[in-house]
């Protein structure tokens, strides 16, 4: 395989920084008194996107040994990847400057946040498409595959921004119903477009076939369904769903607190566990 | 104008690695370092089998995607169509290594570079021939000009109908005889 | 040959190259590109060519080495060397870097009591090994040593040198476990060793086991190739597909060793139909009736009884042979299938001569062609002394009277071993202990000998058996011998040094021998150069030592080759159908029938080993860039057919256990529908045991392992093939 682990860890807290800013942005709107969450989503995105980057860069060796390098990967436009690029070129600004003026106890210029909200689904598309223009591997080269990693992206913000409520402004967290019910959605609609992709993937083509095939049932099956499908999708669709659909309680007990932290942290697993998955068992189409 | 390509005689080839080892020493690569890969078919059953080795290396492709994807434009094509990488500007992203179809970049172990056959380029001009074509003991390898009629893999391609592995895919300009 | 032009070349290329930086714009080039260029990353690296022969096989192509500042670049194939004709084979590539392995011996070693070895010097060295012979010599007489080699140019002259000064008549080449079944026989039918398919005007060729896209001469390569393009006839008779079957028109994939019952029916119907060349038997062979007679029998359908062809696809063969006839033959092969691999391997071979002689095929444009060697004239006897014909007879001569001269039976030598008779063993270039028999009992029997010399490059099976292991320079680091090149037109070649020694203590093989026989007092057999004697031997046959020193390869006097019947060297001056002194040697005297030895029974699969293209023997799978070849390719592993597989619950990629009277060893399989049912294929490279060639060791097993140690009647040949094994899957 050509990528793996670091370059998934990359894609997933790109993915996770971009949502954790949609995440806050959308928090400031509609819960402005839930200020613990936003400035978490405002410091997680630029975290986040920092780490990612690193690990992108100690991935791409022959850049690591010449660092000069990298100033190089605005040249070809026409690469996805210098869009991503220009794309981050954007957005770790934007984070970084909402993030200064969080931690300053300024305020945030709404323009500053439009750009930022433009730039983290730029940056959260990106990463679905970096991987979707790539012809060879079928996995990878679908229209599914981008809408699956922003959902996935908005996903894992929220649940990264999500954690840090629980534990530090829960009383305030457990009345967000709109981000609870968001979740919720977002888990089922991840699920449905994760399955319409292998179904139409698997039918494509011979190769295809074969790497839904070690996902479903193959090498990668224990992490695809334990991780990915249980852990990281129906798990946190139940815990959170539950009480949002069901039961339209607000939770304050101890138990139900370890089981929204395991529900939150599955997201976040999940996430990781797609991207990594989604590269690893990606067969490319043999051309012979 | 010049273009460069090849001519793999499928018919012809023994696979016995000579093209491999005489890259490898030519460019300097470790030993587990290729650019040349190999495919090996048998199909049918016995004793009605036909067995047949594929050499594959960089296509150098018209559309050649590993160029298309490499953010650097470390990737770039020479007017005589030979795709190269300019090592001062890889980063080892990969991205090129991920969109090639034939699988056939590599990632140079010392550098972090991503390199792949240069048709044995030695600054300004192809090698004549590339040392794959030159130790091939049966002849399954022809060098050339495809824009000059005349030139060796001209005629052989025309005589043997040679294409290349995916079609039009690339417009890959290597050829195969199968 | 130093070449300034090469240089300007490669001076042109590196400032072409900043230049064309600058174009793409880039940081590029001038650095890296050098790099690609030489090792140092100094900008103008000296480029310097030197010819030299390869070392990859008995072929010994001619090749041109390039160095970047004294380092190996790259190796051409030489334009004018009748065998690799501007080309090299992959193990060609693959053996010059062998110089620069890390795990060469780079000093003499002696073996202390505990197994491990220490270094020494090279006068010790040779006083002790002098000592011990001095002392084999007093007890047991100079016929107590031996001298095991693969001869190479160099070796060929001083190996035998040394041995004979000494006394001992008992120079062994590898050939019992290599070809010299197959030429015992061609040469006790037709007087040659050896003989030539005329590939360019053949209509039709059968090979026998033999695939020359496998054992890569690139010559034979290239004629196959032409032949193919040409849609000749090609036969491929093997119960494998081999790698040069994309040339074949048929396969017939016949039971392993009985090779001699389809070509004994193929006989059958070019005489019973009256098919074969009457001139040619009437007027140029002798024993013809005998023959007749005793093939009688062998009809086609007989044959399909013995080696599972179809009778019809024999009788077919016969008609397309005789009207192809004489354009057509059977192709003589090498080690393959009857060079030394069964019980009636020397009666195969005298039986692919007799189809060619009924086709009338022997010295007809398009047939079989026996041609001349040039070899050096006679030299200046007071500057090159002869050595003394030793007075007793080469030990095994006399049990094997069929082995050739130039090769004896090194199995016989093995023998005198284990009866401890034989007390000395010299081995050069040759991992015997590994491939010529079965490597216990050659454990065994070197370990009753008082001393065994192994000169080589690496730490062989046969080295750690040795008392003192003496270093090599590899071939690219020495000069040797003229190498004379005989066929339709005669060559000289000779290699001279690529690259400086690497290791300053390796030394030539005419500089060890020339050690050896100083200190063993024989130095007298040895007092000129191998320069002076190269130079005086190629002053012989009308060149000179500069020449060939610049050309690496020249081009002798036209020996005048015509297409006729050939003057056969026999006693009969005949192509001989019936030779007496096969009928002496206690075999039947006519070609006829002999069955293989060992027959499978029960579950049982025969097993049969052949060459990979990018490995010679068992000596380059330590040279990292060939073993990459064989672990990324999985090129160890043991082929079965798919149906076998399938009835044992195998699939491709499992470990199993393969199991024989002598040994059981594990392998990961190969499940192939390119071989015959009950049939197994391992390639002959693998399974090291010295633990000192690290990358080698404990990858894949070695067939040998598995055979029992027997001699062919007559020759002394290994039977390395008469071998049936189980196999079970073995559960991961």
């Amino acid at each position: 395989m050509v990528w793996g682990p670091m370059i998934a860890w990359y894609l997933f807290l790109a993915g996770a920084s971009a949502g954790a800013f949609l995440t806050s942005a959308f928090v400031e709107r509609k819960y402005p008194d839930s200020v613990k969450m936003r400035v978490a989503g405002r410091l997680i995105a630029p975290v986040f996107l920092a780490i990612g980057l690193v690990m992108l860069m100690l991935d791409a060796e022959a850049g690591l040994h010449n660092p000069l390098r990298f100033i190089y990967l605005v040249m070809n436009p026409g690469s996805v990847m210098t869009l991503g690029v220009y794309f981050i070129c954007v957005f770790m600004p934007v984070t970084l400057a909402v993030a200064l003026l969080e931690i300053l106890r300024r305020p945030v210029p709404g323009w500053l946040t439009w750009v930022g909200v433009v730039a983290a689904f730029a940056v959260a598309a990106y990463t679905g498409f970096l991987l979707g223009v790539v012809q060879a591997f079928p996995l990878w080269n679908n229209a599914i595959l981008p809408v699956l990693f922003v959902v996935s992206a908005l996903s894992a913000g929220l649940a990264a921004t999500s954690l840090v409520g629980l534990v530090l402004d829960r009383e305030r967290f457990e009345q967000m119903w709109l981000i609870k019910k968001t979740h919720v959605i977002l888990s089922a609609i991840e699920l449905v477009v994760l399955f319409t992709m292998l179904v139409i993937v698997s039918s494509g083509s011979p190769e295809g076939a074969a790497s839904v095939a070690s996902l479903v049932s193959g090498q990668y099956a224990p992490a695809f369904w334990g991780g990915l499908v249980l852990l990281g999708l129906v798990a946190p669709f139940l815990i959170e769903g539950y009480p949002v659909f069901i039961t339209k309680k607000v939770e304050t007990g101890t138990t139900s607190l370890v089981v929204s932290i395991i529900g939150e942290s599955g997201v976040l697993v999940g996430g990781f566990l797609l991207r990594l998955l989604v590269i690893m068992a990606a067969l490319p189409v043999v051309f012979l | 104008m010049t273009r460069y390509g090849m001519l793999i005689n499928t018919k012809k080839c023994v696979g016995c690695y000579a093209c491999r080892m005489a890259c490898q020493m030519n460019n300097h690569l470790e030993a587990t370092e290729s650019f040349i890969s190999y495919e090996e078919r048998e199909t049918g059953a016995f004793p009605h089998v036909y067995a047949e080795v594929v050499p594959v290396q960089c296509m150098h492709c018209e559309d050649a995607p590993c160029q298309s994807v490499c953010p650097t434009h470390a990737t770039y094509t020479t007017d005589s169509g030979v795709v190269l990488v300019d090592e001062g500007k890889c980063i080892g992203c990969k991205y090129c290594m991920a969109a090639c179809p034939y699988g056939v970049r590599i990632q140079i172990e010392s550098t972090g570079v991503i390199e792949k056959c240069r048709f044995c380029w030695d600054g300004q001009d192809a090698g004549n021939p590339p040392k794959c074509v030159n130790t091939c003991i049966s002849g399954a390898r022809v060098f050339g000009d495809l824009d000059d009629p005349e030139s060796d893999i001209s005629r052989e391609i025309a005589r043997t109908n040679a294409q290349p592995l995916s079609g039009n895919l690339t417009k890959a300009k290597i050829f195969y005889v199968r | 040959m130093a070449s300034n032009l090469s240089r300007r070349g490669f001076l042109r290329g590196t400032a072409a190259v900043a230049a064309g930086s600058a174009i793409a714009g880039g940081t590029l080039a001038a650095g890296s590109m050098v790099a690609w260029g030489a090792d140092e990353g100094t900008a103008a690296g000296e480029v310097r060519q030197a010819p030299s022969l390869c070392n990859g096989c008995s072929s010994k192509c001619g090749l041109v080495g390039t160095t970047v500042d004294g380092k190996l670049w790259t190796l051409e194939g030489a334009k004018n060397h009748p065998y690799s004709k501007g080309t090299i084979c992959g193990r060609g590539h693959g053996v010059a870097q062998m110089a620069y392995n890390d795990e060469r011996l780079t000093q003499p070693l002696r073996r202390k009591e505990d197994g491990t070895f220490e270094p020494i010097s090279w006068d010790e060295a040779n006083r002790e090994i002098a000592e011990k012979v001095a002392a084999i010599i007093a007890e047991g007489g100079p016929e107590a040593l031996a001298l095991i080699h693969d001869p190479r140019p160099s070796g060929k002259y001083y190996g035998p040198r040394f041995l004979n000064a000494l006394g001992s008549p008992n120079v062994y080449t590898h050939g019992a476990a290599c070809n010299a079944s197959k030429e015992s026989g061609i040469t006790y039918t037709t007087g040659a060793s050896n003989f030539s398919v005329d590939f360019a005007n053949a209509k039709m060729v059968v090979f026998i086991g033999r695939s020359y896209g496998d054992a890569i001469r690139p010559s034979s390569v290239q004629s196959l190739a032409n032949a193919a393009d040409a849609a000749k006839r090609i036969v491929v008779v093997d119960p494998r597909l081999s790698n040069s079957a994309i040339f074949a028109t048929d396969w017939v994939p016949i039971k392993p060793g009985t090779d001699i019952a389809l070509l004994l029916a193929l006989a059958n119907v070019l005489v019973t139909d009256n098919l074969y060349d009457h001139d040619f038997v009437e007027n140029h062979s002798v024993g013809f009736d005998e023959f007749a007679a005793e093939i009688a029998p062998c009809t086609p359908e007989w044959a399909e009884g013995v080696c599972e062809v179809p009778a019809d696809t024999i009788r077919e063969l016969a008609e397309a042979l005789a009207k192809a006839a004489p354009a057509a033959a059977i192709e003589p092969s090498w080690r393959a299938a009857f060079g030394c691999s069964y019980a009636n391997s020397f009666d195969t071979a005298r039986a692919v001569c007799a189809v060619n002689a009924l086709l009338g095929s022997w010295g007809q444009k398009g047939g079989a062609l026996i041609t001349s060697s040039p070899k050096a004239g006679d030299l200046d006897k007071t500057r090159f002394p002869s050595v003394p014909k030793p007075e007793v007879k080469r030990v095994g001569d006399a049990e094997y009277p069929l082995a050739l001269s130039g090769m004896g039976s090194n199995l016989a030598a093995l023998q005198a071993a284990l009866d401890g008779k034989m007390r000395g063993f010299f081995f050069y270039n040759s991992n015997a202990a590994q491939g010529y028999a079965n490597p216990k009992v050659w454990r065994e029997g070197l370990g009753r000998a008082d001393l065994v010399v192994t000169i080589d490059v690496q730490m062989s099976e046969t080295a750690l058996l040795s008392h003192y292991v003496l270093p090599e320079c590899t071939y690219i680091e020495r000069m040797e011998l003229p190498e004379f090149i005989g066929g339709k037109k005669h060559y000289v070649g000779m290699r001279t040094p690529i690259i400086e020694r690497v290791h300053p203590e390796t030394r030539s093989c005419d500089e060890i021998f020339c050690g050896l026989a100083e200190a063993c007092g024989v130095g007298q057999y040895f007092d000129f150069t191998l320069e002076e004697l190269a130079a005086a031997q190629l002053e012989s046959v009308g060149t000179s030592l500069e020449e060939v020193r610049e050309a690496g390869v020249v081009e002798l006097a036209d020996p005048g080759f015509e297409y006729k019947v050939p003057k056969f060297k026999t006693e009969s001056g005949k192509f001989e159908f019936a030779n007496a002194k096969v009928g002496e040697a206690g075999l039947n005297p006519v070609i006829g029938y002999v069955p293989r030895m060992v027959e499978a029974a029960g579950d049982e699969l025969y097993l049969v080993g052949g060459k990979q293209g990018i490995h010679s023997h068992t000596m380059t799978q330590n040279i990292a860039s060939m073993n990459a070849i064989s672990r990324e390719y999985n090129l160890e592993r043991l082929w079965m057919a798919a149906s076998d597989a399938q009835a044992r619950g195998i699939a491709d990629g499992d470990l199993v256990e393969v199991a024989s009277s002598e040994a059981t060893g594990q392998v990961r399989v190969r499940v192939t529908e390119r071989l015959r049912p009950g049939v197994l294929f391992l390639p002959t490279h693998y399974g090291t045991t010295s633990p000192y060639q690290t990358r080698a060791c404990g990858f894949g097993i070695n067939l040998m392992d598995f055979v029992p140690f027997r001699m062919e009647p007559g020759t002394g040949a290994a039977m390395s093939q008469e071998v049936a094994v189980t196999v079970r899957k073995v559960e991961e």
